[in-house]
């Protein structure tokens, strides 16, 4: 879907005033642009007369000086008053979102809402509700940026960053890392999901909850691979002995929309793919290909944590 | 010695007919080296192309590599190119373009026109240019060599650590890049030194500040902003290359160092190199507009204001490249209100062009072609700029497509357009015909319709949300169909540069001798007859366009009227004139032909190499021998025995020799010693700026780690007591046959040794107090200024051995002492950084508390 | 001029004279060519070992290896080779691979090496005339036209050195430190007897197996071999397996290995796995003292929680007791051997063991741990009690 990570289609209210600014610009900048090249035209192939004032020092110092100085000056300021929107201190009512850059993923954390809910890939937000995100970093400098929501602001180490955006509609929009952080950069990408606030109390109470238990045989035999091939080494699965932290949290991983940064979606026959091939599908990524695991071991594990809503 | 300047005769200096030989021996002195020997040519025409083919070999060869880029971007999910190999792809790329085409290729085209344009015979310093060009040629070409090992740098050409520190680039690809060019820009700078001094003092006399090419005028900006915007990326390099060998954490934060650090040095040099890169450009397009539309340059003091108003301004927004930092609105707003003001002098320089066309009739030939189509682009670019130097819409734009796009217009439509007009203009300058207008309008029209097919979709593509530097993208964004488009005039582009590469490969000839000569009617002196002697004889220029202004004078210079028709020495000569009023002040014998000058680049470069492949032993083994050659090198450079004054024509007598701040060498060494300083601000800025960013790694907080004072100022001290043998010295040369040369030669082995001694005393306080370099950012930097300090300290004294030893030789007279007053200068400049030095090591932690 | 004339006449004198020389000198090379030919040709040289060489060209054939090996050498570093498990590793492999040529310490060579020529020399004679560095590459490379070959696992410096080290001590030995270095339970010869009769089958491959890892698997405490008695039968044989088929490299386990078919493996990796259960108590693991408590303590937390921040994932979400709980590709480290971890871990963190699957996770973990990690970690394991690692865990 092409307005799925796109400026010019905004769905909230920082991205909106901006695109509002990209209008003004670009209309603008055609407009001199077309003069410019109008007044060249003339002076190379018009008439004598027309060309005379062209040829005037004055002419150079009003077109070249005084005019800029002042459409530039108006610019700054309308610039300089959309500027100040997104420093100002987030409302009251603000959610408080942790995002960490992590080589090549994101890992999200939602610290005041009961219980330490940790996710990846993907932050939902209720709509039309300012969202604090706290931005850190745990290796090189990365960049948050979901154009269709705000501006991107870097994560740098050992710098705090801080952005409010709010969705003023819901749906699902799509963020990238901008700023190159090595290897797979151009992978590490991740999802905003905006709910209704319903919606999204709903999807925070399911996300408190414990992994759900596997039901079916296939479900269990990948949950005892999951403990026997040691994922829980870097993985951590709540209510199960999976409690490692190195990798993504997978607590509730088949609920979410993709895995391994938005490269695949969330079904089994990518988990299986992935858990085998990682290094294929997103090379140099820091997991250790699985090729001890046999195709019916993968599909098992793929269950399982399909499973995982 | 006198130097003052003489009154110009208001008739011809010379009376005709010349004497039989003169001409002989003038080409005679100035014939160039044939064969093999052709590698020691130091002669600023053979130089200066050259560097100009170097230049555009790499142009031609980075460009391979964006091609690369876009055959794997032209469809989504493509796996052409390997993660790995791209990520080197685009680290080159913008590399190369900048540091080892753009800077350089400019550097070069003034190398090779400014003496024609000032009627100079030669640069002041050629062994000087011709060091740069061999060392930038090798070093470049290995450089470029370290992609078909793999071992090309990846981590952008902006470098940013963490990702390019040890812990996150273990490999080489990293040293590649920070000692490669490292080392690359200490030629850019030898250069910009040469051209500095070169446009001050060797103008045809009476060619005053205000009759300068408007070319001239932008070189002469051009080189002042890399003395100040080059040292500051040149200490980053240091600085990250000691973090990466020897654990020196100035951008590591458990350490109290910060990634942001390196940011602000980077674009410190990284912005104004924008401009460094366009203004020369801009002054080629002032000097071709004229000339093709057949009228003088309206408003060239409207333009000369405007090129040193964008180099000033150049260095007040860095910062717009750190928009999406997270800094304080306070900065973002000023940086923000700089970044909009250096679109006004660009605007007043494009303004200036249109009113010349439209003051002229404007003839349609391929540089006009070229310039029109810089015209159009450049705006475009320009505006673009506007919009990223809003801080709101450079939080959308930054990092993505948008930037690709207006960088490219920018660099590509304000710079490489230019170029190619240039190219086409002055080829009939140094070549036996014209390119052809046939072949130059295909090159033309492809390279304008490719352009504009490959970077303008750019825009919308990161608009549409696509980032840069990213090796693939899915298919489900929209961006498949631009993608494949902006592809397709990539290699339209490619074809337009191979049509003008066959042009110059049919009908390019280089001669020095049998130019085809002004083609285009133009008006300025680069368009005088030349032979391998630059103009036969050199004039009095009266007017911004002597040839316009005097219709005889090409052959008056040709017939040998003006001033220096022959050799007056019988060795190269050129004339030296004052800064200001151009009026003949001296003769500067210049260099010829030197194997030294070669040798010395051809093992600096196989140094800086070595090291970064961690052959140390081999590599001192050419640090040495790189050594020994410059000092072979710099022993000739003043050749010694007084030659009486002599006759330039029209009654004047020149001194073949000048000392103290008239002399040509005198400058040099200040501008050097302006890029030293530059450096150690740089340097004052990183200490004050981590003191900032992490106060509690410093004494304040943990208390210890702060030498006694006695020893700072015993240290001190003794710096001064050095500063003063040196002056004493000084006296003792100028007192000369009186009390003979020993005196001078103890004082200086006395100067060097309690100099030695006084940096080694801070050294060992520092050492005492058990703070070691890789404790925290705080002691990396206090050990770096002692490490710096202790290079200068070195250089200092290796100068004050040369001259002792240049005195024993008998090549320091109370005359013939330029050797000596350069070291001073040096010496007295090391002096005071190291004081500067010690108060801030020393001194701020103690008030800073 | 005068001075010039008689250097002219002169050269005019040399330059006929050196054409002819030249000439001559062609057509006696030719002479030499051809000749060589036609006597190889004729078949009249016998190539029969038997014949011996004709005097002093065995000499000269000596003079031309030794100068061959000296230069071949130049430059390789000699890591420390004063290591019991080194020189125990050594040993047992020499047992089986060097001792029936060159013979050993009260054990003759077999009479079929007397007849090989060159002789291989005893080496308790001719160890002492080589450096170390040649040693290793004769080991390594082996020599042409002698016998001697190669090293089996190229990529096994490590164990090439191990021979090296062993070979420095062998001429100080007598024929009974020789035997305690190269097998084990040559004290009880009876008991072993015994066990190799009732086993059946896999009785011939204990006895070469038990040299080293012994018949209760627990090998020497030294750790030159790993336990094997704490693993299980499926990881047991698929390193048989894998050593068979070269994705797992040893120049010493390779030949052994190679001299048994799949069902003797499997019987062999039975045999260890069940002689663990036995073993477990008795047990006797490097005791903890010897090592630094502060050394444990980071080797205790890298197998127990990991290092999160540098990306390291504990040892036991892997490797731990539970053998139904643990992919049958995975060994038990509890009570391992110290050197024997170690060793392992520089092989995968050098990329010289990552060729199987399992290797190669493995592999991407080990480059992240520091030598320092490694040496914690394999001092923390080896002082545990088998099947004792989640005792330990919070």
């Amino acid at each position: 879907m092409e307005t799925l990570q796109s400026t010019m289609h905004p769905a909230g209210t920082d991205a909106a005033a901006i695109a509002q600014l990209s209008w003004v610009l670009f209309v603008g900048g055609g407009l001199v642009f077309a003069v410019v090249m109008g007044l060249t035209a003339i002076a190379s192939l018009g008439a004598e007369r027309r060309r005379r004032f062209l040829s005037e020092r004055k002419f150079i110092v009003i077109a070249g000086a005084i005019l800029p100085a002042i459409v530039l000056t108006a610019l700054l300021v309308y610039g300089l008053t959309l500027t100040g929107t997104r420093i100002a201190i987030a409302e009251a009512d603000a959610l408080r979102i942790e995002v960490t850059g992590e080589q090549w993923w994101w890992r999200v954390r939602y610290p005041d809402s009961g219980g330490d809910i940790i996710t990846a890939n993907e932050i939902r937000i209720p709509a039309d509700r300012p969202i604090e995100l706290t931005l850190l970093s745990a290796d090189v400098i990365h960049s948050f940026w979901v154009p269709n929501l705000a501006g991107k602001i870097d994560m740098i180490p050992g710098t705090v960053n801080r952005l409010t955006l709010r969705a003023t509609q819901p749906g699902e929009y799509r963020g990238q890392c901008a700023e190159f952080c090595g290897g797979p950069h151009a992978l590490m990408a991740f999802h905003v999901v905006a709910l209704e606030p319903a919606a999204f109390d709903i999807w925070l109470a399911a996300q408190r909850e414990p992994a759900a238990s596997p039901e079916t045989a296939l479900q269990q035999e990948g949950a005892d691979l999951f403990v026997a091939s040691g994922c829980g080494g870097c993985h951590s699965i709540r209510g199960t002995a999976a409690i490692g932290t190195i990798g993504p949290d997978l607590t509730h991983v088949g609920g979410r929309l993709t895995i391994a940064a938005a490269t695949l979606p969330a079904d089994a026959a990518s988990f299986a793919r992935w858990i085998r091939d990682n290094q294929y599908i997103k090379p140099n990524n820091l997991m250790p290909p699985f090729g001890t695991l046999s195709d019916d071991e993968l599909a098992a594990l793929g269950a399982y944590l399909e499973h995982l809503k | 010695m006198s130097d003052e300047a003489h009154t110009l005769p208001s008739g011809y200096p010379n009376p005709l007919p010349r004497p039989k030989g003169e001409l002989e021996r003038l080409e005679a002195v100035w014939a160039p080296p044939t064969g093999i020997r052709i590698l020691t040519a130091v002669n600023n025409t053979y130089i200066g192309l050259f560097y100009v083919g170097a230049a555009l070999l790499f142009f031609v060869l980075a460009g391979i590599l964006a091609l690369l880029m876009r055959v794997q971007l032209a469809v989504p999910g493509n796996d052409f190119i390997s993660q790995g190999t791209y990520n080197q792809l685009f680290t080159m790329h913008g590399t190369v373009m900048m540091f080892l085409f753009a800077v350089p290729v400019v550097e070069a085209i003034g190398i090779l026109l400014l003496p024609q344009m000032q009627a100079a015979r030669d640069l002041p310093f050629p062994r000087l240019g011709a060091f740069a060009f061999w060392t930038y040629l090798i070093g470049g070409l290995f450089f470029f060599g370290s992609l078909f090992f793999g071992l090309a740098p990846d981590g952008g050409w902006f470098m940013y650590p963490p990702l390019t520190s040890t812990e996150y680039s273990p490999a080489e690809n990293a040293d590649f890049w920070l000692v490669g060019i490292g080392f690359i820009e200490i030629s850019a700078i030898a250069g910009a030194i040469e051209i500095i001094v070169g446009i001050l003092r060797t103008r045809a006399p009476g060619m005053t500040l205000d009759k300068l090419p408007i070319f001239a005028w932008s070189m002469l900006v051009f080189a002042g902003m890399i003395v100040f915007a080059f040292p500051a990326v040149i200490l980053a390099t240091f600085l990250l290359e000691l973090e990466r060998a020897f654990a020196w954490p100035f951008f590591i934060p458990e350490f109290g160092g910060d990634p942001l650090l390196w940011q602000h040095l980077f674009w410190f040099f990284g912005h104004p190199e924008v401009y460094i890169i366009f203004l020369p450009a801009a002054g080629m397009v002032s000097m071709i507009v004229p000339t093709m539309c057949g009228v003088p340059l309206v408003g060239y003091r409207l333009i000369v204001v405007a090129l040193v108003a964008t180099g000033f301004f150049s260095f007040g927004l860095w910062v717009h490249h750190m928009f999406a930092t997270g800094i304080p609105s306070l900065s973002l707003a000023f940086f923000s209100a700089a970044s909009m003001a250096v679109a006004v002098p660009s605007g007043i320089q494009v303004f200036a062009w249109i009113a010349t066309i439209a003051s002229g009739r404007l003839r349609f030939t391929v540089p006009s072609l070229f310039i029109l189509g810089f015209l159009a682009i450049f705006v475009i670019g320009g505006l673009t700029g506007v919009m990223v130097a809003l801080v709101p819409f450079d939080w959308q734009a930054h990092d993505t497509f948008f930037i690709v796009a207006h960088l490219h217009y920018v660099l590509f439509g304000g710079m490489v357009f230019p170029l190619f007009a240039a190219i086409y203009y002055w080829v009939p300058a140094v070549g036996r015909k014209p390119l052809s207008e046939r072949l130059g309008r295909w090159s033309f029209w492809l390279m304008f319709v490719g352009f504009n097919v490959t970077f303008f979709p750019m825009h919308i593509l990161g608009l549409m949300g696509m980032p840069r530097r990213v090796y693939t993208y899915p298919e489900n964004l929209g961006w498949d169909g631009i993608n494949l488009l902006s592809t397709l005039g990539a290699f339209m582009i490619a074809t337009g540069v191979l049509v003008c590469l066959i042009d110059l490969a049919r009908n390019f000839r280089f001669t020095p001798s049998e130019n085809a000569g002004n083609v285009w009617q133009a008006g300025t002196l680069d368009w005088l007859p030349t032979d391998v002697y630059g103009n036969r004889s050199i004039p009095i220029v009266t007017s911004r366009e002597p040839l316009r202004d005097d219709p005889k004078l090409s052959k008056d210079v040709e017939a040998g009227r003006y001033f220096l028709p022959g050799t007056a020495t019988g060795k190269r000569e050129t004339l030296i004139t004052s800064a200001i009023d151009a009026l003949p002040q001296a003769i500067l014998q210049v260099p010829g032909p030197s194997w030294r000058s070669f040798f010395a680049a051809v093992f600096t470069a196989a140094f800086f190499l070595l090291l970064t492949v961690k052959l140390v032993w081999p590599a001192i083994a050419c640090g040495i021998a790189a050594l020994v050659a410059m000092i072979a090198w710099l022993w000739q450079t003043d050749p010694g025995r007084n030659h009486a004054p002599v006759d330039i024509g029209g009654g004047i007598k020149v001194p073949v020799y000048l000392t103290g701040p008239a002399s040509h060498s005198w400058w040099a060494m200040v501008v050097l010693l302006l890029v030293a300083a530059s450096m150690f601000i740089a340097l004052v800025f990183s200490y004050l700026y981590l003191w900032t960013v992490s106060p509690d790694v410093w004494p304040a907080t943990t208390g210890e780690h702060l030498p006694a004072a006695h020893w700072p100022f015993i240290s001190a001290a003794a710096l001064l007591l050095a500063s003063l043998a040196v002056a004493l010295s000084g006296r003792m040369l100028a007192a000369g046959a009186k009390i003979g040369p020993w005196p001078l030669r103890a004082g200086l082995a006395a100067a060097s040794a309690v100099l030695a001694v006084g940096w080694l005393l801070d050294l060992c306080g520092v050492w005492q107090t058990g703070l070691r370099p890789d404790d925290s950012s705080y002691a990396a930097l206090v050990y770096t200024f002692i490490v710096i300090e202790g290079l200068l300290v070195a250089s200092a004294i290796v100068m004050a051995l040369f001259t002792i030893a240049r005195s024993i030789a008998g090549l320091l007279t109370p005359i013939r002492r330029v050797t000596f007053d350069n070291t001073m200068l040096l010496w007295h400049y090391a002096v005071a950084q190291g004081l500067i030095g010690l108060l801030i090591v020393h001194g701020f932690p103690r008030i800073a508390g | 001029m005068p001075r010039r004339s008689p250097r002219k006449k002169l050269k005019d004198r040399i330059r006929p004279r050196l054409k002819e020389g030249a000439a001559w000198f062609g057509i006696f090379i030719a002479a030499m060519i051809v000749g060589g030919f036609l006597f190889t040709w004729s078949g009249l040289y016998s190539v029969a070992a038997t014949s011996g060489h004709w005097p002093g060209f065995g000499l000269f054939l000596e003079f031309g290896m030794r100068s061959s090996v000296r230069t071949h050498t130049i430059g390789i570093a000699v890591p420390p080779l004063h290591d019991a498990a080194l020189i125990e590793r050594g040993a047992g492999h020499f047992q089986e691979g060097c001792m029936p040529c060159h013979g050993a310490p009260g054990r003759a060579p077999n009479p079929i090496a007397h007849e090989t020529l060159p002789e291989a020399p005893d080496l308790v004679a001719s160890v002492p005339t080589w450096e170390p560095e040649e040693l290793f590459w004769i080991i390594k490379q082996g020599l042409k036209y002698t016998g001697m070959p190669g090293w089996a696992a190229q990529q096994r410096d490590d164990e090439i050195w191990a021979v090296v080290a062993f070979l420095r001590q062998l001429p100080a030995l007598d024929a009974g430190e020789y035997q305690a270095l190269a097998s084990l339970d040559v004290r009880d010869q009876a008991v072993s007897d015994e066990v190799l009769a009732q086993s059946g089958p896999p009785g011939v491959g204990l006895a070469t197996c038990s040299r080293c890892h012994g018949l209760d698997g627990q090998a020497r405490a030294s750790g030159a071999y790993p336990r094997l008695d704490i693993q299980t039968s499926e990881y047991l044989f698929a390193q048989l397996a894998a050593y068979d088929d070269g994705t797992r490299q040893s120049g010493i386990m390779a030949p052994i290995v190679a001299e048994f078919d799949e069902a003797e493996l499997r019987q062999l990796a039975d045999y260890y796995a069940a002689s663990g259960v036995a073993a477990a108590d008795d047990a006797d693991a490097a005791s903890e003292s010897e090592s630094d408590p502060a050394v444990l303590e980071i080797g205790r937390a890298l197998v127990i929680e990991g290092l999160p921040d540098e990306g390291i994932p504990a040892c036991i979400s892997c490797h731990g007791d539970n053998p139904a709980a643990r992919s049958p590709l995975y060994p038990a480290l509890a009570g391992q051997h110290a050197s024997y971890i170690a060793q392992q871990l520089m092989l995968f963190r050098s990329g010289a063991r990552r060729a199987t699957p399992a290797a190669e996770i493995m592999a991407v973990i080990a480059e992240r741990l520091t030598p320092a990690q490694i040496d914690a970690v394999s001092a923390y394991l080896s002082g545990l009690q088998p099947g004792a690692m989640s005792e330990t865990a919070p």
